[in-house]
């Protein structure tokens, strides 16, 4: 098949995510003409390593909307890897590495929960991991009430710092667990099932694909990347409190619709979710910047995702 | 006799969906107090029709008329209120509300906005005389069995005094006393001057009270003439269009002798204590009315659902197995079992997705733990697809195929596994002729290459010409297993029914 | 013919209380323990006290509860009764006074709704991506029109729905006797309809779009007064005040064993789960418990009442 009726196959399958990068890249290029230092690299750097943060949640949350559900205990697991690397980090652990493992085993063995009770006990993604992030919201005030967490952590530093030949180990992160994504998303016979089991369940199961497995497989993932996503802030901010996973949410969410996938399940891609994240810490600047609130931002990134619809999909039924 | 004034009528309406022509500039006119069949082969377009009468959809082209005027648009609403009354198989019910507000849905006698219940009770009591529903009013219709509810929906289409009457196969569901309570109302219908139109499979029905009978082949009208002078074959070659006969291929055992799957006691959900054989090469018949025991006894060999046995072995090389029945989808298909189920489009076959992908799905499934390669997948798809001559760009989403063609697909992906027991629920419904030939002799083949096939179906015909045996499903048991020599349309049929050692009915069978 | 209907009404009543045995046996468990750890309770004053803490959670659990039926979701409550009561924390100053606040929130719950309503039902956008999208709207626009918590309410209007009144209790009995009147009509009842079997409906001839329109106008109406209830009772306005509400009508509802796939469910249900969830709260913070373990005690129970009925099928089939 020639080059041309490729290229124009990519286009139509991936059109969606398309229009995102498209917004990015019209975005940067007015604003970099219109606000001093925005187009600088180490200003577009700094957005891009924002936007790993929600690029790294979005992995989970991508991989499950994808499979028909959603993930709404992120911003949980991210405060509770947060919270937890500062506690486990003992001077014994040199490198560090020791408790970034032990946070990130708590993260993903907190995605097996909402996985066992979604995949084996059939309960709803949606009550399953709300009520998970409530439980753990209430745990979180119990354990560290108001007060912030300062960590000491070498590999932490080593993350949050370091830049191998310009670019941010961080972005680096992201990139390599973006490829990991879209390689098990679209190059592997288990990640094409996903979408099989987003579109339809029921066929899926007639047809032999093992639903429990994999679904459980990807609120475990969800986890981990949620807890990765939590590294990442901690590295960048210095201290975990309660509260600081937040935002993470809706903005994990808002990336995947803004990137075309579909919140009904069964297509869609991770790409335009890296297109989403970077949207979205790019929208967040350009706000910070014409010193608009928090009650703006709000707005703007509501209204935002209620234009993206028409693009994300309908409920074909009546 | 003056020419009557049509109540109700379509004049060269066509309809597509996905641009897949439905119907093809069809005319139909329903006379007042005259039962009117409509006959046609699953998939011809006959709930289309329907639809199009009823208001639900919309015509691409042509024109509804009621009492000789065209009416733009015809809704739901405005079809009530002109008195157009549906029942279809699809039930319309709300499951969580009870009998008399589902009857009065949609029309409910109304005091200042609010319900009037008294008028409700009343006019709902009358029908449920009628139609002998002796249940309580007020219990949730969830709670009644399929053919109970199927009564309430047919009351609920009484309930505003039709003019005309569309009956949609009213009998698939229902027992043999409540079949003929209904007629006795359809006859008096029409002696009140109500126009019927009466769509059914069963040819018997049709013969004994319908007065007119238009046919539908493939989107379009073949005849339209009275009933008077047509036998059950003349009805038959109406329909198909040739000498049914030779729509099947000519029938040859290619039955081994060698089990592949053996159970005895079988019991899974509606199935009760189901003994069962199976060899390879054997084609092997299920039949029975809709919801005695047959479909779930299918799913639990599946491992679709939960099954218990006292006896379960599946044959490899000649050598038993297993020793309980599949707790999983995906134990069934490792020991070679495959299913293909009757509802395509929402349990054969992810609509939205490629052909390709969908061919590829069961493969996928049962060994998932590889990477994707475009040109091995291509080569797959190309051989499955060339073995049931499906044809075109198998990178359009599977909506895009006619309900024969996907039916196609739904069989092909299985293949791929190379299956030892393929379990067929329903596999020609709603398929046109040609597919269907061509899925015939695809069963033939497989079992000529020592595949076993086990064919649930409600076209008795299929289960006449094609099956080695057959077994009849009553109540959840098997009724009989007919031997081919003795498996005849009324002897299948009387089976059904749960009558024993009938008598040959007239006419010779089909 | 009187009789008749009224036979046929109250043998329908009685019907929908079918299921919900369970859900009232644990309520009155739970009323009694309550009352007997804390005999104070049962005085009119206490008494009063206690309906002020479960009105706003009743009355979300009931806004819920409709769009529900329906077969959606609304994720916007805990924003919109927030934006409700900064609304009427900022328009009793005018010179229409308290009637100028009401006709505010009305045209916020009708607007609202109205816009929401278009997005789902005309629009065919699921519910739960669309309400999550206004869930972000109506917090920023809370945050703009107050950033912080402020605002007017006259305290006459405060005395009277928050005070020393049993009002709290008249207007959750004139919910439901409101309740009972929409639902019998055909309004009412097709919002089941819908919620059972959508393209049956339709069939029937039941507008599904202006049922679906209906209800999340009335649902978003309600959550708009709740924000003036919840206004008077703190004597301010406050932009994030409402935001545990969202959890707490979907947890009271689901208790309540409404469905989320539509049809299933009856408001009395959903009124009996906040009930016993305002009772649990309190036995809790008597007995010296955190706030917050109430959020976790609220997850729990979501999970446990949806889990059970799974459960026990499983259970079943297995045996």
């Amino acid at each position: 098949m020639n080059a041309v009726l490729r290229l124009r196959r990519f286009a139509t399958t991936y059109s969606r995510s398309l229009v995102a990068y498209a917004i990015v890249a019209i975005l940067w290029i007015v604003a970099s003409l219109l606000i001093g230092g925005f187009g600088a690299y180490a200003h577009l750097r700094y957005i891009v390593e924002l936007a790993a943060v929600i690029g790294l949640v979005g992995i989970g949350q991508t991989i499950a909307v994808i499979g028909g559900g959603i993930d709404l205990s992120v911003s949980a697991i991210i405060t509770v890897t947060a919270i937890i690397l500062p506690l486990v980090t003992f001077d014994v652990d040199a490198t560090g590495l020791g408790a970034i493992g032990l946070a990130l085993l708590v993260a993903a063995g907190i995605g097996a929960v909402n996985g066992l009770g979604i995949g084996y006990l059939g309960l709803p993604p949606l009550i399953m991991t709300l009520a998970m992030a409530t439980i753990l919201q209430g745990l979180l005030i119990l354990i560290a009430g108001g007060s912030a967490i300062s960590v000491t952590n070498p590999s932490l530093d080593w993350l949050g710092s370091t830049h191998v030949l310009t670019i941010s180990v961080s972005i680096i992160l992201w990139l390599v667990a973006a490829a990991v994504c879209l390689f098990w998303l679209h190059g592997t016979r288990s990640g094409s099932l996903i979408f099989a089991i987003g579109a339809n369940p029921v066929v899926s199961r007639l047809s032999g694909v093992p639903i429990r497995r994999l679904t459980a497989a990807t609120y475990v993932v969800s986890g981990l990347c949620a807890g990765l996503a939590g590294l990442l802030l901690l590295s960048m901010n210095g201290q975990g409190y309660v509260g600081i996973g937040d935002p993470y949410l809706l903005f994990s969410i808002a990336a995947v619709v803004l990137g075309g996938t579909s919140i009904l399940g069964g297509q869609g891609s991770y790409l335009g979710t890296i297109a989403g994240a970077v949207l979205l810490v790019t929208m967040t600047a350009l706000i910070t910047v014409v010193n608009a609130s928090e009650g703006w931002r709000s707005v703007i990134l509501g209204c935002l995702i209620l234009a993206m619809l028409p693009l994300s999909g309908r409920d074909q039924s009546r | 006799m003056g020419v009557q004034q049509a109540v109700l009528g379509a004049r060269s309406v066509s309809k597509a969906f996905f641009g897949n022509p439905v119907l093809r500039e069809v005319s139909i006119e329903l006379v007042a107090g005259r039962i009117h069949a409509l006959l046609g082969e699953n998939g011809a377009g006959k709930s289309t029709l329907i639809n199009l009468l009823s208001g639900t959809l919309r015509p691409d082209s042509g024109d509804i008329l009621v009492d000789g005027h065209p009416i733009a648009s015809l809704t739901p609403q405005e079809a009530h209120a002109l008195g157009i009354a549906v029942v279809q198989q699809e039930l319309s019910l709300a499951p969580h509300l009870s009998i008399a507000e589902n009857i009065g849905l949609g029309a409910y006698p109304r005091r200042g906005g609010i319900v009037d219940y008294g008028r409700l009770a009343a006019a709902v009591a009358e029908i449920a005389k009628e139609l002998e529903l002796i249940e309580p009013l007020d219990m949730a219709v969830g709670r009644l069995p399929l053919g109970r509810r199927q009564i309430v929906e047919i009351a609920k289409a009484l309930y505003i005094k039709p003019r005309v009457l569309i009956l949609d196969e009213p009998t698939s569901s229902l027992s043999a006393p409540d079949v003929a309570i209904l007629m006795k109302l359809v006859r008096r219908l029409r002696d009140r001057g109500v126009a019927i139109l009466y769509i059914s499979h069963r040819l018997n029905e049709i013969l004994d009270f319908c007065e007119t009978v238009t046919v539908l082949k493939d989107g379009s009208v073949t005849a339209d003439r009275p009933l008077a002078g047509l036998g059950p074959n003349g009805l038959v070659r109406l329909m198909v269009g040739r000498d049914p006969r030779n729509l099947f291929p000519p029938y040859a055992s290619r039955s081994t002798g060698a089990l592949v799957l053996e159970t005895k006691g079988f019991r899974a959900a509606g199935a009760i204590d189901v003994d069962f054989e199976l060899c390879r090469g054997e084609i092997l018949g299920i039949g029975g009315l809709v919801g005695h025991g047959q479909e779930d006894f299918m799913m639990g060999l599946y491992g679709a659902i939960r099954a218990e046995a006292e006896e379960f072995r599946v044959f490899a090389d000649g050598v038993a197995a297993r020793s309980a029945p599949f707790a999983t989808v995906a134990e069934a298909n490792a020991a070679g079992i495959a299913y293909v189920p009757a509802d395509r489009r929402k349990e054969g076959l992810l609509l939205p997705h490629s052909i390709d992908f969908n061919l590829l799905l069961p493969l996928f499934a049962s060994r998932s733990l590889e990477r994707r390669r475009g040109v091995e997948e291509t080569a797959i798809t190309e051989r499955l697809a060339q073995r049931l001559n499906i044809r075109g760009d198998r990178r359009r989403p599977a909506q895009a195929l006619s309900g024969g063609n996907q039916q196609k697909v739904a069989l092909s992906k299985w293949l791929a596994l190379e299956p030892s027991v393929l379990l067929l629920n329903d596999p020609t419904r709603g398929v046109d002729v040609e597919t269907k030939r061509e899925i015939y002799l695809a069963l033939r083949a497989m079992a000529a290459e020592g595949k076993a096939v086990v064919l649930l179906s409600s076209d008795t015909p299929e289960l006449v010409h094609l099956c080695d045996r057959v077994m009849v499903f009553n109540k959840g048991r098997v009724a009989a297993t007919l031997p081919h020599v003795e498996a005849s349309e009324e002897a299948i049929v009387a089976a059904a029914m749960g009558v024993r050692n009938a008598p040959t009915l007239e006419g010779e069978p089909v | 013919m009187l009789g008749q209907g009224a036979r046929l009404y109250w043998a329908i009543q009685w019907r929908r209380n079918e299921g919900l045995g369970a859900l009232f046996l644990v309520l009155v468990v739970f009323a009694v323990i309550y009352a007997g750890l804390f005999p104070g309770i049962l005085a009119v004053g206490a008494m009063a006290k206690f309906v002020q803490g479960w009105f706003p959670t009743a009355m979300v659990a009931a806004a819920e509860t409709i769009v529900m039926l329906t077969g959606g979701i609304d994720l916007s409550v805990g924003p919109m009764v927030s934006l409700g009561s900064v609304v009427a924390a900022s328009t009793m100053q005018g010179p229409l006074g308290i009637l100028g606040g009401v006709l505010a929130l009305l045209a916020l719950g009708t607007g609202v709704g109205a816009i929401v309503g278009a997005f789902v039902a005309i629009g065919r956008y699921p519910a739960i991506i669309v309400t999550l999208a206004l869930s972000f709207v109506l917090r920023g626009v809370a945050l703009l029109i107050m950033p912080r918590p402020g605002g007017f309410v006259p305290p006459s209007l405060s005395e009277f729905l928050a005070g020393s009144h049993p009002t709290a209790a008249f207007l959750l009995v004139l919910l439901i006797i409101l309740w009972k009147l929409y639902q019998a009509t055909p309004l009412g009842i097709g919002l089941i309809a819908v919620g059972d079997n959508a393209e049956g409906a339709y069939r029937s001839g039941v507008s599904v779009t202006t049922v679906r329109m209906s209800a999340y106008i009335l649902s978003a109406n309600l959550q708009a007064f709740t924000g003036l209830y919840v206004a008077a009772q703190t004597g301010s306005g406050d932009p994030l005040i409402g935001e545990p509400l969202t959890l707490a009508a979907i947890a009271a509802a689901v208790l309540g064993g409404v469905g989320f796939l539509g049809g299933q469910g009856a408001m009395r249900g959903a009124l009996a789960g906040s009930l016993l969830m305002s009772i649990l709260i309190n036995v809790m913070f008597f007995m010296g418990l955190p706030l917050v373990a109430q959020y976790v005690v609220q997850g729990l129970i979501i999970v446990a009442t949806v889990s059970l009925p799974l459960i026990r099928t499983s259970l079943r089939r297995a045996s």
